[in-house]
């Protein structure tokens, strides 16, 4: 192991290497190890190791975006920030699964809402899948430190939103307890762009603290930089094929090879198991791909007599979780501004003067979404050659969602709505309390009916005892393959119904633990 | 649940029907893109352009596509007698054309142009006519028809082609006047950039 000098972390910005920066047609690198993805699970691992004095290298295939290029315009956020320039989908093409795909990951794009793992799925997943090892006890400790390092804190007074102000009363009216967010941001600017980036560097995502943080730490950061196979030899990790691609042509520009002993795959639900798939790597079980969940969120939208001018303010700022657990409905209620291209088609209004008339009043309108825990019954692979996303939303769990938009809607009403538009492909609307049964007991589970967005894809390589059921072991190597290891939602073995951004810092500084108690000292240098 | 799919059309359709609706998102950077630069180089179409063949800046569109996505447009958006910037002072089908069609992959394309067709020729069985031959009343019904249908491919063509319209008229910045959004603010309202965070203190957490 090689004692690095701690250099200083520069007030701005993160040194890296980019395509254009890459001369040569071939790369080949050595280090201890070798991290693919720089998100949440992918940073937080790289500085965890870097700072026990490994030499790191981390793998993006996404472009290096500082903050000072973000717009504040979703048109160029999604194509510059999101994974298929925000193109992602399920194969049915009626979810759009959002996910991050730059330098940072899904950090950069979220909004910031962090919930502790709840007890209840810690429990679980020891009683059904051997993670005993992951108590609340073990965990509140890594739930502190990523706290502490993230600035996690609930909103103060003045974090929220005119919407969710409005939704607040509403929840009152109805006697519904309100949570208040806690969101991993520093002196927001309530700017409501969070799902663009955060342009003043308010929201601490991971492009301004564990990254900048590993680089400090002597962790060398590739963007543009897809990996491409897993090494492996003798049932042993050796490290990383990739390409380096020059994000403006598409074009390969290098070769780049790692040579490590610890590989850690970071690169998010989606990613992580098909690159495993193309190696054929650590699926003894089968399972590498399979119990994929998303979390589908619906958003109801209501329009008021009054302008509200929901445009501003915290992204999110309350949330409702009395039904959340699977016994108590097993939907959460959040509330989020929203902005006009993204109101144009949320709903239907009818075509026409109906459509006008509704764009006309988008100041007058405010949204909020259910979200539902849903079974891990979608599956991720190789289809043709390209990835395919095959999820269709479970019954059951669409009779959750019917329920969630049911108090969604009374909420809504409570809080003062003319009337509630739902997403679905035809023109619904609920003029009254008196037709929300009505009109959502009516709603048929159908593909390409409503308006589904997702932002938490999970559950691919799932983390348990058994090697027969699962992918990756209860300290996050995978069963079949010696030091490699997973580092992001992958992991989880149920989808947790919460926002799973601080599950997924807390596992990673866990699991980093446990890579370095595993390799104490490292000497590829 | 899932109800059969309908197999009257051709596969590379269905899969441009389901890139439709999954484009909210992306469309917004190639719409937002070209937006800017349609509005630079091209112009503004002037009033009437709608009813040319094929308009300048028109790359990838046949001139009967063109007609139903310009059909279209009229129909989803009469602006007459709102506050909404009127469609013909925006380069909708510039946009369309030169930030989504020409970016698509060329089976997704072909797909797209099926059903571009299949949708012009389907009010033939109710009304006895094309889509673009259809009057305002008729031709807005058929949309709202096709949009509640129990076949999964007409429901997808009437939301989806919406939304494609509907995007590249939204994602021009001088459309939000009207609705009272201000876009933007960070730079606008001066908030300074908070950089990168200090190293954390040494670590709390212990392996179990």
């Amino acid at each position: 192991m090689t004692q690095k000098k701690i250099a200083i972390v520069p007030p701005h910005g993160l040194k890296l290497t980019q395509a254009a920066d890459i001369k040569q047609r071939k790369l080949h690198l050595k280090a201890d190890a070798v991290i693919v993805g720089s998100g949440a699970g992918g940073a937080i691992a790289a500085y965890e190791l870097a700072a026990k004095g490994k030499s790191v290298v981390v793998l993006e295939a996404g472009p290096y975006v500082p903050s000072e290029k973000f717009t504040e315009m979703m048109a160029i956020a999604m194509g510059t920030l999101y994974q298929d320039h925000g193109g992602q989908s399920n194969a049915d093409g009626d979810i759009s699964i959002l996910q991050g795909a730059c330098v940072g990951g899904s950090t950069v794009v979220n909004a910031a809402l962090c919930f502790r793992t709840p007890d209840y799925y810690l429990k679980l997943w020891a009683q059904e899948f051997g993670l005993s090892n992951l108590s609340p006890a073990v965990m509140a400790p890594y739930f502190d430190k990523v706290e502490a390092n993230l600035k996690i804190r609930q909103n103060g007074p003045h974090e929220t939103s005119i919407g969710a102000e409005m939704i607040n009363a509403g929840l009152q009216k109805l006697g519904i307890p309100a949570g208040v967010a806690r969101r991993n941001v520093k002196d927001c600017g309530l700017t409501g762009f969070c799902f663009a980036g955060c342009v003043s560097d308010r929201k601490q995502s991971m492009l301004v603290t564990y990254l900048p943080w590993a680089a400090a730490h002597g962790a060398r950061i590739y963007a543009d930089t897809r990996a491409t196979r897993v090494l492996a030899e003798g049932g042993v990790a050796r490290g990383i094929e990739a390409e380096v691609v020059d994000p403006a042509s598409g074009r390969k520009k290098a070769d780049l090879r790692v040579d490590a002993p610890i590989v850690v795959l970071a690169a998010g639900p989606v990613q992580t198991p098909l690159l495993l798939q193309k190696s054929q790597l650590a699926n003894s079980s089968g399972q590498v791909g399979k119990n994929f969940a998303c979390h589908p969120t619906l958003s109801l939208t209501a329009e008021f007599d009054d302008k509200v001018d929901d445009f501003h303010g915290a992204a999110h700022s309350l949330y409702v979780d009395k039904y959340t657990l699977p016994e108590e409905g097993g939907y959460l209620l959040l509330n989020a501004v929203q902005d006009p291209v993204e109101a144009s088609f949320q709903v239907e209004p009818g075509t026409g003067k109906p459509y006008v008339s509704y764009m006309s009043r988008y100041r007058n309108t405010l949204r909020l979404i259910t979200l539902i825990h849903d079974k891990n019954v979608g599956e991720v692979s190789w289809k043709d050659g390209a990835k395919h996303i095959r999820y269709t939303v479970d019954d059951a769990d669409f009779e959750a969602m019917k329920a969630g938009l049911k108090t969604n809607a009374r909420v809504l009403f409570a809080a003062g709505a003319r009337r509630v538009h739902l997403p679905s492909s035809q023109a619904l609307v609920m003029e009254s309390p008196a037709d929300i049964d009505r009109v959502i007991d009516g709603l048929k589970n159908q593909p390409a009916r409503y308006r589904y967005t997702s932002f938490h894809p999970q559950g691919t390589c799932r983390m348990g005892a058994d090697p027969a059921k699962t992918v990756v072991n209860p300290h996050g190597e995978t069963h079949d393959v010696r030091n490699l290891y997973i580092a992001d939602a992958s992991l989880l073995p149920t989808s947790i119904g919460y926002n799973p951004s601080e599950t997924v810092y807390a596992l990673a500084s866990y699991i980093a633990d446990h890579i370095n108690a595993a390799h104490p000292a490292a000497a590829q240098g | 649940m899932p109800e059969p799919t309908s197999t009257s059309l051709h596969p590379h359709t269905l899969q441009a029907l389901a890139q439709i609706q999954r484009m909210d998102r992306r469309a917004f950077l190639r719409f937002g893109l070209a937006a800017a630069g349609v509005a630079a180089g091209a112009g503004l179409l002037a009033p009437g352009a709608a009813q040319a063949a094929l308009p300048e800046g028109i790359k990838v569109m046949s001139a009967g596509e063109h007609a139903v996505f310009q059909r279209l447009l009229a129909v989803m958006l009469p602006t007459d007698g709102s506050a909404l910037v009127p469609a013909a002072q925006i380069p909708v089908m510039q946009t369309l054309d030169a930030a989504l069609l020409a970016t698509m992959e060329p089976h997704i394309l072909q797909g797209l142009k099926g059903g571009v067709r299949y949708f012009d020729d389907g009010p033939q069985a109710r009304y006895g006519k094309r889509f673009t031959a259809l009057g305002d009343a008729e031709a807005a019904r058929f949309c709202d028809e096709w949009a509640d249908s129990p076949e999964l491919p007409q429901r997808a063509l009437a939301m989806g082609l919406k939304k494609l319209v509907g995007l590249a008229y939204w994602a021009h910045p001088p459309t939000w006047a009207p609705l009272g959004y201000d876009g933007p603010v960070t730079r606008k309202w001066g908030l300074q950039s908070l950089g990168n965070a200090p190293l954390p203190q040494v670590s709390q957490a212990q392996p179990q």
